[in-house]
């Protein structure tokens, strides 16, 4: 189906989400607290930071997944203990000017907790969500969204998307979610030109050619697996702190832990972020760990980023934000790391076959 | 909005009552539990060998035991099953686990996992080989091939423990053997016998290779401590097994028991809904990473 493409100035945009936000949705949108560029609910069109580049601190992946939930809350009575399950928000939600890449990493989510068994409160806030995308017209240093398949305008997980350009912005409509949140509001705006949708594929020529890390090849994930055990993840990973604010900040990060959170009489399970960096995550309680050292650890973190697919996934989980990269306190670069490993296990399978 | 409005909650544990329990160690329980709740137990669909559950001490969190009493499933006759588990009390869930008395009330939710094959091995001789605390996972099995004994060759069971003191199901062992073509033989560590220990002594794959049992249509279903399955393994290859003879369980640590949180994944593989249940061919596909 052919969707609308509408071309909207500055104040056009910012009217249409203060349209969004009187209308009772929670808008979540970058805002600038502290100095930091961050993704809260805003009451008011007027603070959200939308520009043509520059990224948020963290993901918009807590609106989703929490950083930590009640699972089930239960009181103790006597002999017999209560359960109740937990309240479901019934108001709909709209990330507004979330990056390409954060887009990508709500689908890769999707991906764990849609599949199998469906997590009911994923499930939920998912289905109440609209994600409306801003496309990248600058890339950061850290960025590398098209070194693993990606787009600076890429539309996968978008509803809608805005485009940066330079007289105001574009607004490709591309569900029906989409279509649903622009309404009655297209009224007095006007349908983008052919010159201007053109303009997309300038744009993603502008920012792929700022990007200047290599791309990550689709055949390393086959290569990565069946060099597990090759001797230069020591060296590779012997920086890591096990910090995992690597995890804490990606966006298709979705590993958690679930712990009881309770005094004598009442409490809830609790489900909380985790990470596989961490040294506990597989502790088992007889006190064997299958990843007892760090370097096994972060190649964990790595491996299932980019080589362990599921059933049918024929893509990285990465999705190239590069918040990992700016932020590592060791300075790890995950996109150096998987093909200096890629390109060890191949020298050395070359070696093997001389 | 209430969830259950929407949505069943999958993290939502049945009740469970502590209908009676049996000390099999110093450390080690095995609990019978039956629902509370008449509904709840009027929709649960029983479960196969070598599934799994998710065990809540309210307070303390939940842990992963095998189910290890003889499958079930809804017959119509509206009796609702007894689960039952064993566990050793080792860390912060079990310690209080073990606390707990008859008639006290946890929870439950499962089963989880895929399951051992019976029907597959049908007409072959079976193995069952428990390291420790290991055979509780294969107890659901065992029994049930036990059951089903005419359907089988002979079944050798082979429970190993470090010491006498630390062998679990010594009070039922003598009554497996009762039925034709079933053997038990109990081992314990060297220096874990002391006196008037009839059994044998010596570690686990040692004395699998002297019962020198023919390989030949045989299935050997293994559970222990990773050491014990790593020699066992070279044990099993030395003596001419084949690698889809033997079939492990692999017990990773495990939160969420439907293949979200990623604790147990080994590779591309999710113990919890991939497995427990692998075989040794299986295996050798996986990383050496748990």
């Amino acid at each position: 189906m052919n969707r609308t493409a509408w071309k909207l100035t500055e104040t056009q945009m910012r009217e249409w989400l203060q349209g969004l936000v009187d209308a009772g949705s929670s808008v979540v949108a970058p805002v600038e607290e502290d100095g930091l560029t961050l993704f809260s609910p805003i009451a008011a069109a007027q603070p959200a930071h939308l520009e043509a580049s520059g990224k948020t601190q963290w993901s918009p992946k807590e609106f989703l997944f929490p950083r930590s939930e009640a699972l089930y809350r239960y009181s103790l009575k006597g002999d017999t203990v209560e359960i109740r399950d937990p309240e479901v928000a019934e108001t709909q939600q709209v990330l507004f000017g979330i990056r390409c890449c954060d887009a990508a990493g709500l689908m890769r989510l999707d991906e764990i907790f849609l599949s199998g068994t469906k997590d009911p409160l994923y499930a939920a806030r998912r289905a109440a969500t609209t994600v409306v995308t801003a496309a990248c017209a600058a890339a950061d240093a850290e960025c590398f969204c098209t070194a693993v398949g990606g787009s600076p305008v890429a539309t996968e997980g978008s509803d809608a998307q805005l485009v940066p350009l330079a007289d105001g912005w574009m607004l490709r409509v591309l569900t029906d979610k989409g279509e649903a949140l622009v309404g009655e509001a297209s009224g007095s705006w006007t349908e983008a030109a052919p010159d201007d949708i053109a303009r997309i594929d300038g744009l993603e020529k502008i920012v792929t050619e700022q990007i200047t890390r290599n791309p990550i090849q689709r055949e390393w994930s086959r290569v990565l697996e069946e060099g597990f055990e090759n001797a230069s993840w020591d060296q590779l990973a012997q920086h890591c702190l096990g910090c995992s604010i690597c995890a804490y900040v990606c966006p298709s990060c979705s590993c958690f832990d679930m712990n009881h959170e309770a005094d004598a009489w009442c409490g809830e399970q609790c489900r909380s972020w985790d990470a596989c960096t961490f040294g506990l995550f597989t502790h088992h309680a007889s006190g064997h760990n299958p990843r007892s050292t760090r370097q096994q650890r972060y190649r964990q973190r790595v491996l299932h980023k980019f080589s362990f697919a599921g059933e049918g996934e024929d893509h990285f989980r990465c999705v190239g934000c590069g918040r990992c990269i700016a932020l590592c306190p060791a300075g790890l670069d995950i996109g150096e790391i998987v093909t200096a490993a890629a390109t060890a296990i191949q020298e050395e399978g070359a070696d093997a076959a001389r | 909005m209430q969830l259950a409005e929407i949505s069943p909650n999958p993290y939502h544990p049945n009740l469970m009552r502590i209908a009676g329990f049996a000390d099999e160690t110093r450390d080690v329980r095995t609990l019978k539990l039956q629902f509370i709740d008449a509904a709840e137990a009027s929709e649960f669909g029983g479960w196969q060998p070598g599934q799994f559950g998710q065990f809540t001490v309210f307070g303390a969190g939940e842990s992963v035991f095998a189910i290890a009493n003889k499958p079930w499933h809804p017959n119509g006759s509206g009796e609702p099953p007894t689960i039952e588990c064993t566990f050793r009390a080792i860390g912060k869930v079990t310690t209080a686990l073990r606390a707990m008395s008859e008639g006290q009330t946890i929870g439950f939710r499962g089963p989880y996992g895929n399951h051992f094959p019976l029907d597959d091995w049908k007409g072959k001789s079976l193995v069952f080989i428990g390291g420790g605390i290991g055979m509780a996972a294969l107890r659901s099995a065992m029994l049930a091939a036990i059951d089903r004994k005419t359907e089988f060759g002979d079944i050798v069971i082979l429970n190993g423990a470090r010491t006498v003191a630390d062998m679990v199901y010594k009070d039922e062992m003598p009554s497996w053997q009762e039925v034709e073509g079933v053997r038990v033989v109990r081992t314990v560590d060297p220096g874990g016998e002391g006196e008037g220990w009839d059994g044998e002594v010596g570690l686990l794959p040692n004395v699998f290779e002297q019962l020198a049992l023919d390989p030949a249509n045989r299935i050997v279903i293994a559970c222990g401590p990773p050491v014990m399955l790593h020699y066992l393994f070279l044990s099993l290859g030395k003596t001419g097994y084949q690698p889809d003879q033997v079939v492990t369980t692999l017990e990773n640590k495990m939160k969420c028991g439907i293949g979200h949180c990623g604790r147990c994944y080994v590779g591309p593989f999710s113990v919890c809904k991939d497995g427990p249940v692998v075989t040794w061919a299986e295996l050798n596909e996986l990383p050496k990473d748990y």
